[in-house]
């Protein structure tokens, strides 16, 4: 419910603030800062606090085994990784200043930058990124990070500013799993008691489940960053009263505006919306090696059953981009290749499986804003097939219980990746969450060469080749890549569109400020 | 015997020479007509089915604009009274049932100096020292959510309370003569409490009936609009609640039209119930 | 020792049996859980090492009745165990939430008593009238009501679409008592106490029309005394027992009451944390929160009883309980 404080909300004023939308977007796609005019030029001091979505008591500050958005929000200001995804998706350095392979890629040297320092004043040395690595794929206590480091064998220093990773195979793609925010870079003597990085915010207090405060790092290495003197994050685990506390002013940003609710939210004068469109993207799941799952006709009619331009407007209310079962939209391999609703050539593959009068079970769960709504509207779709799908709705705890990984039909969410790394994580034998028990002798051998391929336009074939495998026979049914949409005040300066599918920016905060 | 068994209709003859039993009777006969013919007649008055899409979420389109998913919110209301009413009932008939049961059998045995008497009132102050909502919380915690389970849980929660009226009934009734006399002929304990028992106290169980129905369908709706009921993508009023408040300075229907269809509907029982609470008080001198 | 003492006394031993035998209902609900609540914790981080550490942190591998003692005796140390969600002690999670619903329900209290006695006692007084009959009707309409339902309407009257007064979720800033925002208050304890008021007012009428039929009363007025005095002095000393017993019953109501307004309003107190736990399946959190609430209740049932048996010696010897 949201009770505005401003003035009262009226049909003009809704339409007007739907213009205004289209306004937004349009100059956010022209990649400027859409907030910049409002807000004014950028301007040291202040304090920014910002509403965050999710969270609860297992909040933690751990630099790499962030879970829930408050969790990955201080991360990226407390931590910073060797290299970054800028807005724009593209790799940059960070608290590496180089990161480049041996011939053969079988082995990366990272150079840390000169002079970057830590909240504590020290500075970087190899011997902490060494540190940094052994705690992520630490065997005892294995971090979340750890999963897609299974190729690394060691890390070693390698001079007084560089460290070397020693793979096990070739890795021509090893330095963006680098950049991933779970790979924090913290000092060798690193204790959550003292949570120091080299993040552009400095810790000053946190309650689980509730907020977190942080200071400016005036050692900071990039020029002028950060702008704010304070950051405050704040939890909010339901939408209303998260857009409410912007509404009336308690916090100064929120992430992620309802998609249902972003032309209410933008219809107020006070406010803005920072629309990002993202490569993540909200699966339903078919698990491949049983019935009757496992007959490749099922999976085919059930994507050709989907009607993605309907599910886009009435689950994301139009925002977002239509998908064709394939990810990593952002990759520069990304094969585009249509598929369009047909109930009629679904129902005959139905027959030819055998199965006329299919009856299906979905497993759903309110894991990402979407989810429930596109396992309704997606079954509706079904019906017209004569198809029956009959929703099972969990809460999220259930969906990741002993069963995850095991649901039959089910849905899943993921944040934007490029292709192999994704693949890696979800589409290979050895991937830590391969939903749709994926298990394709060809496919396999496509992606392990296109790994280690150090040709990168063999390596482009070879991953345009996987994605035609995946299209003609995956267990991924992918309808839509959502947008993101976050709000801020106008007074908030800075904050531009991103594509990593993180909100506000990415939770740069670094960027951010606010005029006076 | 004869007496007995007119009593009931009686009572509900004089209960609605009452004004405020006949207003509560049509209140609650009006929703329960839209509950039961909405599901036909919504579709042919808005043009939608209940799971068509007739627009963007939170959109002004129809009489009463779009739903969460797009959905016609005028339709889906008219369609999404089944589901409470059922469970209510469901619920409401095993508390009276399981309750009526106890009650006599502890109130009979209690005049007999039976152990029964005590072990059914001490079971039901256990489940009494729980709020019947709380009781219905920790069975979700622990089974998950289910129409059935809910409708269990209400069902049994009802049951002490039920047994406590039913008993203190019985204990009045038990003493008369024509239950000695049925005693002293060596009827059996089943057939006493049926033909002798039950039709002497149906006024204070057709109070009960009401007053648990209303109830009921307070915390059938009130466990969907936690979002712990029935289960999208059905219609029901509890559930359209839950769906749509967070829109509800834009889209308010969604929320208002199942909102006041709940209030009408229990204040409707309720004011049937208050009336044959007073009836039944008058005729037996009892308190209600 | 007196009867009357002896009396309380055993109501007071049924209250403990009472409690014994819930808790061990509320412990052995959860042994029915499916599946390894330690995997449903972790969720997307369980790793086999990590399940068996926290299996053995929340003692899954001892026996039941082991377990049972060493929660029980946890709880009676004030120790209420660990919640899985908030990796916490689970005394932590709920410390200012406890103190928040109690606001929410003395708030309450405060509001309707006064209101409900006042109302009934006039409805009373001026029997057959319009003033009874308007009030009567309103609390008849009023308590068949669900909570959600008023709490919606008001929201509606008051926060979002008639007049835009007062906020409709409750926002904590950090480290701010939920106090320090007294309008956030407001529809919360509005709802409650207009969900508790016509069970008074009605419980207030009936007792004093009652009194006010009494033979003394008609001897007082006999007497020639004024009837503002009859009321105040021979009418009204009656009722307090028996309206003293129903305040306490519509409080432990209210315990439960509140759990559906804390969530509509979004007021963080155990209500909230109670839905919030069902969710997660967060058992500990669960149990303990079921635990104070129907400790609460029995024991607010206690007090109407004792009030009852203070009040009129004859009902020594019905049963004991409450409930509605």
């Amino acid at each position: 419910m949201i009770s505005p404080t401003g003035a009262p909300l009226s049909r003009r004023r809704l339409l007007g603030g739907a213009a205004g939308l289209a306004a937004a977007t349009a100059l956010a796609g022209c990649g400027g800062p859409a907030a910049a005019r409002e807000a004014g030029p950028p301007r040291r001091g202040g304090v920014l606090r910002v509403g965050v979505t999710g969270g609860g008591s297992s909040d933690t500050l751990d630099p790499h085994s962030p879970a829930t958005n408050p969790d990955i929000a201080r991360t990226l200001s407390l931590y910073e990784p060797l290299l970054h995804w800028d807005d724009a998706y593209t790799l940059q350095p960070a608290v590496a200043e180089s990161v480049t392979p041996e011939p053969g890629a079988r082995a990366w040297t990272a150079r840390i930058r000169a002079g970057i320092t830590f909240h504590d004043g020290r500075p970087v040395t190899p011997d902490d990124v060494v540190a940094t690595f052994r705690r992520i794929t630490d065997p005892d206590d294995p971090k979340s990070g750890a999963s897609q480091f299974g190729i690394l064998d060691d890390v070693v220093v390698a001079s007084d500013s560089s460290v070397r990773f020693v793979l096990s195979e070739p890795s021509p793609v090893f330095d963006q799993y680098l950049a991933e925010y779970s790979c924090g870079i913290v000092p060798a003597d690193f204790s959550l008691e003292d949570p120091v990085g080299t993040g552009a915010f400095r810790y000053a207090s946190f309650t689980p489940g509730q907020q977190s405060a942080f200071v400016r790092h005036d050692g900071y290495w990039r020029p002028g960053q950060p702008w704010v003197d304070r950051l405050e994050l704040i939890n909010f685990s339901e939408d209303d009263a998260r857009i409410n506390a912007l509404l009336s002013g308690q916090v100064d940003a929120i992430d992620q505006v309802p998609l249902s609710l972003t032309e209410v939210v933008g219809s107020y004068d006070s406010v803005r919306l920072l629309t990002s469109e993202t490569g993540s993207w909200l699966p339903f799941t078919l698990r491949v090696d049983v019935a009757p799952f496992d007959d490749v006709r099922v999976r085919q009619a059930l994507r050709l059953v989907a009607g993605r331009g309907e599910l886009v407007e009435q689950v994301l209310s139009g925002q977002g981009a239509g998908a064709v079962d394939l990810y990593a939209r952002f990759d520069p391999e990304y094969l585009d290749p249509a598929r369009e609703q047909d109930l009629q050539r679904a129902r005959d593959l139905l027959a030819r499986a055998g199965k006329p009068n299919l009856s299906l079970e979905l497993v759903t769960s309110p894991i990402q804003a979407g989810t429930v709504e596109a396992a309704q509207v997606f079954a509706t779709q079904a019906r017209a097939a004569g198809i029956e799908i009959g929703l099972r709705r969990v809460d999220t705890s259930t969906f990741f219980s002993d069963q995850y990984l095991q649901w039959e039909f089910a849905q899943s969410f993921w944040n934007t990746r490029n292709y192999l790394p994704q693949a890696s994580q979800s589409s290979m034998p050895d991937s830590p969450f391969n939903e749709t028990h994926w298990d394709d002798a060809q496919y396999q051998s496509v992606v392990r060469r296109a790994r280690s391929e150090l040709d990168p336009r063999v390596r482009a074939q070879l991953v345009r080749a996987a994605q035609r495998i995946e299209f003609e026979r995956g267990g991924y049914l992918i309808w839509g890549f959502p947008d993101r949409v976050d709000a801020h005040q106008a007074y908030v300066g800075g904050l531009v569109p991103n594509r990593t599918g993180l909100s506000l920016s990415g939770y740069e905060f670094r960027k951010a400020w606010v005029s006076a | 015997m004869t007496a007995a068994t007119s009593a009931p209709a009686g009572l509900l003859r004089r209960t609605f020479r009452r004004r405020q039993a006949r207003v509560g009777a049509a209140l609650t006969l009006l929703v329960v007509a839209v509950a039961l013919l909405g599901p036909v007649l919504g579709p042919l008055l808005t043009g939608y089915g209940v799971d068509d899409f007739a627009g963007r979420p939170f959109r002004a389109e129809g009489l009463a604009g779009t739903d969460d998913l797009g959905r016609d919110v005028l339709t889906r209301f008219l369609a999404g009274g089944g589901p409470v009413l059922a469970s209510a009932v469901a619920a409401t008939a095993i508390g009276i049932v399981g309750g009526a049961v106890l009650g006599m059998l502890a109130g009979y045995s209690g005049t007999t100096g039976s152990r029964l008497d005590p072990l059914i009132m001490r079971g039901g102050d256990v489940l009494l020292s729980f709020p019947q909502l709380v009781l219905a919380l920790l069975a979700v915690a622990v089974l998950g959510s289910s129409g059935w389970l809910l409708v269990l849980v209400i069902g049994i929660t009802h049951i002490p309370r039920v047994a406590r009226v039913a008993r203190q009934a019985t204990l009045s009734v038990a003493g008369q003569d024509y239950v000695l006399a049925a005693r002293m002929y060596g009827m059996p304990r089943r057939r006493i409490l049926a033909t002798e028992v039950l039709p002497n106290i149906t006024g204070p169980l057709m109070v009960e009936l009401g007053l648990r129905l209303t109830y009921s369908i307070g915390y059938v709706a009130s466990l969907s609009f936690l979002g712990l009921g029935v289960q999208p993508p059905a219609a029901d009023w509890g559930l359209q609640i839950n769906e749509n408040r967070i829109a509800l300075t834009v889209a308010p229907w969604g929320v208002l039209l199942p909102v006041l269809a709940i209030a009408v509907l229990t204040v409707g029982t309720n004011m049937v119930t208050d009336a044959l609470a007073k009836e039944s008080a008058d005729t037996t001198g009892g308190v209600a | 020792m007196s009867p009357l003492a002896r009396m309380i006394l055993r109501r007071l031993a049924v209250s403990v049996l009472i409690l014994v035998v819930v808790s061990v209902l509320i412990f052995a609900a959860t042994l029915l859980l499916p599946g390894d609540p330690a995997r449903a914790i972790l969720g997307q981080q369980a790793t086999p090492e990590r399940v068996a550490a926290l299996s053995e942190q929340l003692g899954l591998d001892r026996p039941a009745p082991e377990r049972y003692l060493s929660w029980l005796g946890g709880v009676l140390t004030g120790d209420l165990g660990y919640s899985a969600a908030t990796q916490g002690p689970v005394t932590e999670l709920l410390g200012g939430r406890i103190g928040a619903s109690a606001l929410l329900l003395v708030l309450t209290a405060l509001v309707s008593t006064p209101v409900a006695l006042a109302l009934g006692a006039r409805a009373a007084v001026r029997r057959g009238t319009r003033t009874d009959s308007a009030v009567s009707g309103t609390s008849l309409v009023l308590a068949a009501l669900p909570e959600f339902v008023i709490g919606v309407l008001l929201v509606v009257l008051f926060a979002t679409s008639v007049l835009r007064i007062l906020p409709s979720v409750t926002i904590a800033r950090p480290g701010e008592p939920v106090w320090a925002r007294p309008e956030q208050l407001v529809l919360p304890v509005l709802t409650l106490a207009l969900v508790v008021i016509p069970y008074v007012v009605r419980m207030m009428r009936a007792t004093l029309s009652e009194t006010l039929d009494a033979g003394y009363v008609e001897m007082a007025r006999l007497k020639g005394l004024p009837e503002r005095t009859v009321l105040l002095r021979h009418a009204v000393p009656h009722t307090i027992g028996p309206v003293a017993q129903v305040i306490a019953l519509q409080l432990a109501w209210l315990a439960g009451g509140v759990v559906v307004v804390e969530f509509l309003f979004r007021y963080p107190g155990i209500g909230q944390a109670l839905i919030d736990a069902v969710a997660n399946r967060d058992v500990q959190v669960v149990q303990a929160i079921t635990l104070i609430i129907a400790a609460f209740y029995v024991l607010v049932n206690l007090a109407a009883d004792v009030a009852g048996i203070l009040a009129d010696p004859r009902i020594r010897h019905s049963s004991t309980g409450g409930g509605s």
